[in-house]
């Protein structure tokens, strides 16, 4: 007897909430009202309508706001924040500098550290964003010639169109003509994703083209299958990194990049994967965001953050 | 992709989101902080990001990315506590016509039940709830907003009004 009895119910909550919304026909809605105690929830519905909210004054309230004189980001520069910008470009100077009397020759090379993103031009005015921790090196004086440069980490290029412009890294080749794409190569980890045009991946001797939308990736030289993608950017650009199906290990690894944090684990399973995203503005935040979808709990200790499995008391 | 022309960051059309948006975002966040001094501060907050981030946001998505924000903001920013809010001075009885003194004590108290009830819902409940009763906002628009489904937004509906009903008929 039970069942069509919730049935019943079911029914009459599914057109309270077609009620609420305004979308219940007439003739549904005096047949609602004259249901058993449906008196409360007309009451609850008429009153809390009454609630009082803050009354804005728009147009004084935009004035207030534009008094701040806010400052719009230049696009050139949109992924840096202004204060690690000049940081950026301290380190910047001195790392060229340094090269310059290093090699005494034309290779020119980029390197982020922890929890830093560059942004830079190559000779052809194609586009590089380096995300934390990475390595870009290059040929200036051959670019005309060859637009083949090394990378070490993680980068998102934009490349004018004109001849191929390859990347190397120790995992594979990516060749493209002018497309939008980024590369990420970690230990145990290669990613290739496409935004625009096509992209040509070289991994193992073997060949595969990637359209807008598709992802190639490799983890502990494994092949993996990858969902697409309708994204236009890389999330790390917008200072977020976004996983999908990636094991732990992984994960933590990208978050050891971006704050400046040692991650040890106890008693759990890394290989678990992990499907979401952390913010690189908020080490709290993003450390919630890993630890709770996965029933993890953690410890801070100096630079040191310890995770472990959530014991219910 | 950089291409498409980014309107948000021409100030005309940016001042017009504002002033299309900034009453249901206050509300917004009142009903998550229930001070309505803090409330307009995140909602500020909120609106100086894309107003300073403008060429980076998709302009289809940015009602969704201003309550977001709103949401990120008062996790950082407000400690969680009892939100409870008040009813306007004038509000209109359900039988208007009725001047009977009993019939409006009733009615009175009634409204304090409910108060308290809205108090003890769970900040997913009570926002969604008066998004839709104060704001007349429909399941589908709050999904897109807060980036939901519509059904969760049904089911905290749902969920909203069980509880409200039974602590007013257990008071």
């Amino acid at each position: 007897m039970s069942y069509p009895y919730n049935e019943e119910l079911m029914k009459k909550e599914k057109e309270i909430l077609k009620w609420l919304e305004g979308t219940l026909s007439d003739k549904e809605t005096e047949d609602l009202k004259q249901s058993e105690d449906f008196d409360t929830i007309e009451k609850i519905a008429h009153y809390a309508t009454h609630i009082a909210t803050p009354k804005v004054d728009a147009q004084q309230a935009l004035a207030a706001l534009k008094n701040r004189k806010l400052s719009k980001k230049e696009p050139k520069v949109r992924s840096l924040y202004y204060n690690n910008f000049f940081k950026v470009a301290a380190i910047f100077i001195v790392a060229l500098t340094a090269a310059y009397f290093l090699f005494y020759n034309t290779t020119q090379s980029f390197t982020t550290g922890i929890a830093q993103t560059k942004s830079f031009y190559l000779p052809d005015h194609s586009q590089v964003l380096l995300n934390a921790s990475s390595k870009i090196t290059f040929s200036e004086k051959d670019w005309n010639k060859q637009r083949d440069l090394t990378l070490e980490g993680e980068a998102y290029f934009k490349v004018q169109k004109g001849k191929t412009f390859s990347v190397k890294t120790v995992d594979g080749i990516v060749k493209v003509l002018g497309t939008h794409f980024d590369v990420k190569q970690r230990s145990n980890y290669y990613e290739v994703s496409c935004f625009e045009g096509l992209v040509s991946v070289t991994y193992k001797n073997k060949t595969v083209k990637l359209p807008p939308g598709k992802t190639f990736r490799v983890i502990n030289n494994q092949i993996e299958k990858t969902d697409d993608f309708i994204a236009q950017n890389p999330s790390w650009l917008q200072n977020e990194s976004s996983f999908s199906r990636i094991p732990l290990n992984q994960v933590i690894a990208e978050l050891e990049r971006q704050y400046d944090i040692k991650v040890e684990t106890k008693d759990i399973d890394t290989s678990k994967l992990f499907t979401g995203s952390f913010t690189h503005n908020n080490q709290k935040i993003a450390l919630e965001a890993i630890t709770i979808p996965l029933q993890l709990s953690y410890q801070i200790k100096g630079k040191t953050v310890i995770f472990y499995k959530y014991e219910v008391q | 992709m950089s291409e498409k022309k980014n309107t948000l960051c021409e100030e005309s059309y940016f001042s017009e989101f504002y002033i299309k948006n900034v009453q249901s975002a206050t509300n917004f966040a009142y009903y998550k902080s229930g001070d309505a001094d803090a409330a307009l501060d995140l909602v500020q907050e909120a609106f100086a990001k894309i107003w300073e981030n403008c060429s980076q946001i998709d302009f289809l998505k940015v009602k969704t990315y201003l309550f977001t924000t709103i949401n990120n903001l008062f996790l950082n920013t407000i400690k969680h506590q009892k939100v409870v809010m008040a009813f306007a001075k004038e509000t209109p009885y359900q039988d208007k016509t009725n001047q009977n003194p009993e019939y409006i004590l009733e009615e009175e108290e009634f409204k304090i039940k409910l108060q308290n009830a809205i108090a003890s819902l769970s900040e997913a409940q009570r926002e969604v709830f008066l998004m839709n009763r104060i704001d007349g906002k429909k399941y589908r628009e709050i999904a897109d907003l807060l980036g939901i489904t519509q059904k969760a937004v049904e089911k905290r509906m749902s969920a909203a009004l069980k509880i409200l009903k039974e602590q007013i008929e257990n008071i």
